[in-house]
């Protein structure tokens, strides 16, 4: 198991290496120049002339050979600093810590409310094939995969707003801080989140259960006198969550990384409200770091995933 | 950035429409238990102006507390002092403000929900957002919050002097006012903060600069005593003085840091101090328990949330999680004119406007007969309707009509181009075009326009499909992210763009006029030169008397309705909120936008 583990540390390290490069580049090579996007933006009232922006990109570091700026960024990786914002010189490292419970608060209280919602749903829908159950939960499948979470997520603000006149805090509370408050900030964006993803988790259970319903083992097990709801959950769940595991493995990368639109929809300060702003300020360093970092955490969850098939399935050995 | 046809556009219009049906019918849904206010029709009329502001003229420093502002929409016509010329003024507590609504009580923290809490970086000279940096600061000059900005009152100059030929200024500065850091404030400071913009830092971008430029020579004359000097006589330079962005930095910080300050907070002489900051999520500042005027400020602390979205700025305030937002949505701000028991709304002219700029120098716009037609028959008032459910949009003819030397809105309303009925209009805009040989139309023209919503999906279709109806003049929209307007606006990529380019610091349009209008000035984007028009504009650079000012004003309003550069579509109006609890502020007098500071605001709790 070590030796598997250690194989694919080495192995993410060129698909990181990638990721950075690729960004480095992307955000070199996007029209506009930043200096000149900042000011005009902010002033709207004056255009840098191209000496100016010059000087300002030198008294920057930004007229450094690109491979320097690169080794700059990643020496500054390396020591954990992650750099600096372009313009104030934040540490980047702080402002990922500040946001980042919020927004890994939010992704696994969505993964667990698709779990609490979209494996019963999918088991029903198959345990009670072409049945009310089954017509029932495809509709809410369905709705909820066309459905995107931000428009939910609107919708539920403005429910609140209009009929309980009340919106959670716009600021981050922490759940060790106060946890009553933290939860009025995350359970919205983690309800509209988990039932997107409970819709898919729905989907992908209800087919893979179909899958194993046939199977010899199923049947064996029927046979042998044991109850329909152990062999369901015995037999046929534990097969049935591979590919539930996958599906919510994948979400929980997507969601750690920070939903842009539900955040942005629910005012919440988290990762993804964060690119935002890297965006709107053209700050490199910001989405570089937060670029690299949906990078890590998909390697990660990856792994997991993976390490997750050996534990579900005993034919599954790594090493 | 390909190019899109407006048939696209249209076609995610149609999906807008329906996205917002189902949201109005889940909405109903949801609401169908509580039955909230019905929203009232948009904020169509427009912003009742009080005086515009006395202002830059007479520096009048009155004792406080300040005259009791007149009721907004009950106010005079355009006062006709205009500029500064020989006063020498002085008043028993000079710049002393003091709130109407009182008695004032002491303590609470003020929330704002704004959407320009973050900055770039905190040099306010070189562009860093002035809304929540300008509570830490004080100008030498000020305008006067309890009036509405009517009047321009004392800040750390007590009081100031102006030679006969209107260019030299003297300031007085107040005695006893001390940095944050507790160092005494001095005639260096002042010094060193104007030194900047005459002799930039190396490295630095001074951005308000270029409203100074007439700046030539400051010197401290002694310890609380500067001179200033100017090339020329500028009827705005005091009123230029008064804005959010030239405040007085200590010489000290920035001798520091080698004159640039976009790395560091550095301290100011201002009400309120500095706390704490949370980029991107909010600003705290805290009451300065030394501020020169013992009475302010009311509050303990301001906290500024970082709400980008107007909506979240305006259910903020209706929830009671903010108690004010310069600016909401309209559909909040609606909601909150329904709640009268908790909220108050206000409408405050905005000296930004929507435009199309025009490129000058490719044909057929080089033609001014062409322009002329544009701008006869586009109708404002339907582009107004198809964005009222965005934002409020009023009339004004080359400048706010907040403005000193603007016309009344009764009268712009009945000018051919502004006017409602477009009848005679369209005649002379089609005979027009036939004597520029375009009888029957032409294009298609490439019409620019931000990907935001509100100039994709409404400004840019809305001005293309006038065109086509009325003028057959058919245009291709490119769509490009707003940000990198600016390269389109510096290469002249475009035929029509559209934007909200078209902005004035100050009430006084010289130096906007100058910046927009001037051949060759650094921005004109729309490349328009006409040598008589740079000699109007030169008389009003060199013009301090009131009267020669409106009257120069008048002939360039006359002159670019004539010959327009681009084409105005109307000046905005901010939309602030608050909760009834907030005092202090003359939100509903003001004559123009400000997110500045707060010193006079206190909580009614």
């Amino acid at each position: 198991m070590q030796t598997y583990l250690l194989r694919r540390a080495l192995a993410s390290v060129p698909t990181l290496f990638g990721v950075t490069v690729l960004i480095f580049i992307a955000m070199r090579v996007i029209p506009g120049d930043p200096i000149a996007l900042i000011t005009s933006e902010s002033g709207m009232n004056y255009a840098l002339t191209d000496e100016e922006i010059t000087a300002v990109r030198h008294s920057l570091g930004l007229d450094r050979p690109y491979h320097e700026q690169y080794l700059s960024w990643m020496g500054d990786v390396l020591s954990g600093e992650l750099g600096r914002s372009f313009w104030r010189q934040e540490p980047i490292r702080d402002q990922i810590l500040r946001r980042a419970p919020i927004t890994a608060e939010i992704a696994i209280m969505a993964i667990v409310i698709s779990w609490i919602i979209g494996l019963p749903v999918g088991i029903l829908s198959a345990v009670r094939r072409n049945a009310w159950p089954d017509y029932v939960s495809r509709v809410f499948v369905i709705f909820f995969v066309a459905v995107p979470a931000f428009w939910l997520g609107l919708l539920l603000v403005l429910a609140e707003v209009l009929i309980f006149n009340w919106r959670a805090s716009l600021t981050i509370i922490y759940l060790w801080e106060d946890p009553w408050r933290n939860l009025q900030i995350t359970i919205g964006p983690a309800v509209v989140l988990g039932f997107g993803v409970a819709a898919l988790t729905a989907r992908m259970t209800r087919s893979a259960t179909l899958e194993i319903l046939h199977e010899d083992y199923v049947r064996t097990a029927r046979a042998k006198g044991l109850r329909e709801k152990l062999v369901i959950i015995r037999h046929v769940l534990r097969n049935a969550l591979l590919p539930v595991v996958t599906i919510s493995g994948l979400a929980l990368g997507g969601l750690l990384g920070g939903s842009v639109a539900v955040e942005r929809a629910f005012g919440v300060p988290g990762l993804g409200a964060l690119l935002v702003m890297g965006f709107g300020e053209r700050d490199w360093m910001m989405i570089q770091n937060l670029v690299l970092l949906y990078g890590v955490v998909f390697t990660m969850i990856n792994l997991l995933i993976d390490l997750t098939y050996a534990f579900l399935d005993p034919r599954i050995a790594y090493g | 950035m390909g190019d899109r046809s407006p048939s696209r556009t249209v076609s995610r219009r149609s999906l807008l429409k329906l996205s917002t049906g189902i949201l109005g019918i889940g909405s109903l849904l949801a609401a169908c238990t509580s039955a909230p206010a019905t929203p009232t029709a948009a904020p169509q009329a427009p912003p009742k102006l009080a005086a515009t502001p006395a202002a830059a003229q007479a520096p009048a420093p009155t004792s406080a507390p300040a005259a009791k502002p007149t009721a907004a929409g009950a106010a005079p016509a355009p006062t006709t002092a205009a500029a500064p010329t020989t006063a020498a003024t002085t008043a028993a507590k000079p710049g002393f403000m003091r709130p109407v609504e009182g008695p004032p009580k002491r303590g609470g923290t003020l929330r704002i929900a704004g959407g320009t809490v973050t900055t770039p970086h905190f040099d306010l000279h070189q562009g860093a957002t002035a809304h929540p940096l300008t509570q830490l600061y004080n100008n030498l000059v000020r305008k006067d919050i309890p009036s509405g900005f009517k009047q321009l009152i004392p800040d750390l100059a007590e009081r100031w002097e102006v030679s006969s030929d209107g260019k030299a200024y003297t300031f007085f500065l107040r005695g006893g006012v001390k940095w944050h850091d507790g160092t005494p404030f001095t005639a260096d400071d002042v010094v060193a903060t104007f030194e900047r913009f005459i002799n930039p830092p190396a490295g630095t971008t001074i951005t308000v600069r270029s409203q100074v430029d007439m700046l030539q020579k400051v010197e401290k004359l002694e310890p609380n005593t500067v001179r200033m000097t100017l090339s020329r006589p500028a009827s705005y330079f005091l009123e230029v003085l008064t804005t959010t962005a030239m405040i007085i930095y200590p010489k000290k910080t920035l001798d520091e840091n080698a004159g640039d300050l976009r790395k560091v907070i550095a301290p100011g002489t201002g009400a309120f101090m500095f706390k704490d900051h949370k980029s991107g999520e909010k600003w705290t500042f805290v009451k300065n328990p030394n501020y020169w005027d013992p009475e302010l400020p009311y509050l303990d602390a301001i906290e500024m949330l970082h709400t980008p979205q107007l909506t979240d700025r305006g259910s903020a305030v209706l929830t009671g999680q903010a108690d004010l937002t310069w600016n909401a949505s309209v559909d909040t701000w609606r909601e909150g004119q329904n709640r009268k028991n908790e909220i108050t709304v206000a409408l405050i002219p905005n000296p930004g406007a929507h435009t199309v700029h025009m490129n000058n120098t490719k044909k057929p716009l080089d033609d001014k007969r062409v322009r002329r037609a544009i701008s006869l028959a586009i109708s404002r008032q339907n582009i107004y309707t198809a964005y009222k459910d965005q934002e409020p949009i009023f009339l004004g003819r080359w400048m706010n009509v907040a403005s000193p030397h603007s016309q009344s809105l009764e009268d712009i309303q009945k000018l051919p181009g502004y006017r409602a009925d477009k009848t005679q209009d369209l005649a002379e805009a089609k005979k027009l075009m036939a004597d520029a040989g375009h009888a029957d139309g032409f294009g298609p023209l490439e019409l620019v326009s931000a990907t935001a919503p509100w100039a994709a999906e409404i400004m840019a279709p809305a001005f293309a499909e006038e065109l086509k109806r009325n003028l057959n003049i058919t245009t291709k929209i490119r769509l490009i992210e707003r940000g990198l307007l600016i390269e389109d606006y510096k290469n002249g990529t475009f035929d029509l763009l559209v934007e909200t380019q078209f902005f004035s610091p100050v009430m006084d349009y010289t130096p906007a006029w100058n910046l927009y209008f001037k051949s060759g000035a650094s921005q004109n984007w729309s490349r328009y030169s006409d040598p008589d028009f740079d000699k109007l504009l030169d008389d009003l650079n060199n013009t301090v008397d009131p009267a020669k000012l409106d009257e120069a004003f008048k002939k360039g309003m006359d002159k670019l309705d004539q010959d327009a550069p681009f084409f105005v579509t109307g000046f905005t109006a901010h939309s602030p909120m608050w909760r009834n609890n907030v005092k202090g502020l003359s939100l509903d007098k003001r004559v123009h936008v400000e997110w500045g500071r707060n010193e006079t605001a206190w909580l009614d709790t």
